[in-house]
C-alpha cells in the first residue's frame, strides 16, 4: 500500500513540475523573443548591429540567467521534467523541411555524406586516440568520441546505451557538449563572417563543427536563411550516423572489451536512428510537390522560430557544471583538444566539398 | 510492425499537427513573427 502511494505522489509532482517548467520555457521564449525585438534596430557599443543578434543568442542567455536562479532557489529539480531541448528542437526541424526543395536536400546532402563520413571517422579516431594518451577510461572516451565527432548530447547517450557507460559520464560530457557549443554557436558565425565565407560553406561548417545539433541551427541562424538550412541538411546527415556507430560500439565493446561470444544486432542502427529525420524528408517532399501551399500567412515558419526558440531557452536551462569538479582537468582538456581538431579540419573539408566539389545553390 | 512512441516520433506528430493548423489558416501569425 505504502509503495503504491509513493509512486502516485511523485507521479503528481512530476506532471506539476513539467506543467510549470513548460509554462516557464514558454514566457522565457517570449522574453527572448522580445529582448531581440527591441535592440533589432538599434546599433550597440563596438560597431555592433542589434540585428546580428538573433534571437537563439537572447534564448539562451535568458535561459542561462534562470538556470542559476533556478539552482539558486533550489526549485531546478521540480521545474526540470518541462524543459525538453530535443523535442522542441526536432520539431523545428520537422517544419523547416517545408522550406526546402527535396533537390536542395538531395544536392547537399551528396556533399554532407561525404563530409560527415570523414568528420565522423576522422574526429573519433583522435578523440579515441588522445583519450587514451590522457588514460580516460574506455567508456568516458567512447562515450566523448561519440558526442564530439557525431552530435553531441543524443549522440552521447546512443553510445552511452551501447557501451554501458556510467549514468555521470553521460551527464559530464553532456555538459561539456552544451559549455563548448553554447560559445561556439556565437563564436562560429563571427569567425566565418570575418573569413567571408559564402552561407553554404559556412552552414555546412557549423554543422560538421558545432557539437549539438542546437547549436548548429543557431549558429546557422545568426549566418543567415541558406546556412541555417545547409547546417540543418549537413548536421541531420551526420545524425543519421548514429546508429551506425552505436552498432559498431556495441559490437567492439561485447567483442573485444568483454570477450563475449555473441554479437548485438544490427536492428541497433534503425533502432538509434533519429527518425525525425524522416519527417523532415516528408514535409520536404509535401513542399516539393505543391502539397503544402508556400506557407501561407507565414505561419509554418513563424512556428518553426518558436520551436527552436523554445530549444535555445531549453539549452541554456539545461546547463549543469556540477560534474566537472568529480573527473578532474584530462577529460576537459582532451575535450577542447578535439574540438580544435574538429573545428579546423570542418573548416577545410567544408570549404573543399561545399564551396568547390559540390556547390549548393538555394 | 510495432512502432514505439518515442522523442522522435513525437516530435514528428507536433509537428505534422501544427502544419495542419497553419495550412488551415487556424494559426494566424501577426503577434508570433520572430
Amino acid at each position: 500500500m505504502t509503495t503504491a502511494k509513493v509512486p502516485a505522489k511523485t507521479q503528481s509532482s512530476n506532471v506539476a513540475g513539467f506543467i510549470i517548467g513548460l509554462a516557464l520555457v514558454v514566457v522565457l521564449a517570449f522574453v527572448a523573443r522580445w529582448l531581440k525585438i527591441l535592440v533589432y534596430g538599434v546599433s550597440l557599443p563596438l560597431g555592433i548591429p542589434g540585428k546580428a543578434l538573433e534571437y537563439p543568442l537572447w534564448a539562451a542567455l535568458v535561459g542561462l540567467i534562470v538556470n542559476w536562479i533556478l539552482k539558486t532557489t533550489n526549485v531546478y529539480d521540480f521545474v526540470k521534467p518541462g524543459f525538453r531541448t530535443e523535442l522542441f528542437l526536432k520539431i523545428g526541424l520537422v517544419l523547416l523541411g517545408t522550406g526546402i526543395s527535396f533537390k536542395v536536400i538531395v544536392t547537399a546532402a551528396a556533399g554532407a555524406i561525404i563530409q560527415a563520413l570523414i568528420m565522423v571517422t576522422a574526429v573519433y579516431f583522435f578523440s579515441w586516440w588522445l583519450g587514451g594518451k590522457f588514460g580516460l577510461p574506455d567508456t568516458l572516451r567512447a562515450v566523448m568520441s561519440t558526442a564530439v565527432s557525431i552530435c553531441g548530447v543524443s549522440a552521447a547517450i546512443a553510445a552511452a546505451g551501447s557501451v554501458l557507460a556510467k549514468k555521470e559520464e553521460i551527464t559530464y560530457i553532456t555538459a561539456l557538449v552544451i559549455i563548448t557549443a553554447l560559445p561556439l554557436m556565437v563564436i562560429a558565425p563571427l569567425l566565418a563572417g570575418a573569413m567571408g565565407l559564402s552561407e553554404p560553406v559556412a552552414g555546412a561548417w557549423f554543422g560538421g563543427n558545432v557539437d549539438t545539433t542546437a547549436a548548429v541551427v543557431g549558429a546557422g541562424t545568426i549566418y543567415g536563411k541558406t546556412a541555417q538550412q545547409i547546417a540543418s541538411i549537413v548536421k541531420q546527415t551526420q545524425n543519421a550516423l548514429i546508429g551506425v556507430v552505436a552498432f559498431l560500439l556495441a559490437l567492439y565493446f561485447s567483442v573485444v572489451v568483454e570477450g563475449k561470444k555473441e554479437r548485438p544486432s544490427a536492428g541497433v542502427i534503425w533502432q538509434r536512428f533519429p527518425k525525425f529525420v524522416l519527417g523532415f524528408i516528408a514535409t520536404s517532399l509535401l513542399f516539393t510537390f505543391g502539397l503544402i501551399a508556400k506557407d501561407p500567412g507565414a505561419a509554418i515558419a513563424a512556428l518553426k522560430d518558436w520551436a527552436f526558440c523554445l530549444a535555445f531557452v531549453c539549452m541554456g536551462l539545461e546547463l549543469s557544471a556540477g560534474q566537472f569538479k568529480k573527473m578532474g582537468w584530462n577529460p576537459i582538456i582532451v575535450y577542447l583538444i578535439v574540438t580544435i581538431f574538429n573545428t579546423l579540419l570542418a573548416l577545410i573539408v567544408s570549404y573543399l566539398i561545399f564551396g568547390w566539389l559540390f556547390p549548393a545553390k538555394l | 510492425m510495432n512502432v514505439k512512441i518515442n522523442e522522435d516520433w513525437l516530435a514528428v506528430i507536433i509537428a505534422f499537427g501544427l502544419l495542419v493548423l497553419a495550412v488551415a489558416g487556424v494559426i494566424t501569425p501577426k503577434w508570433m513573427i520572430f
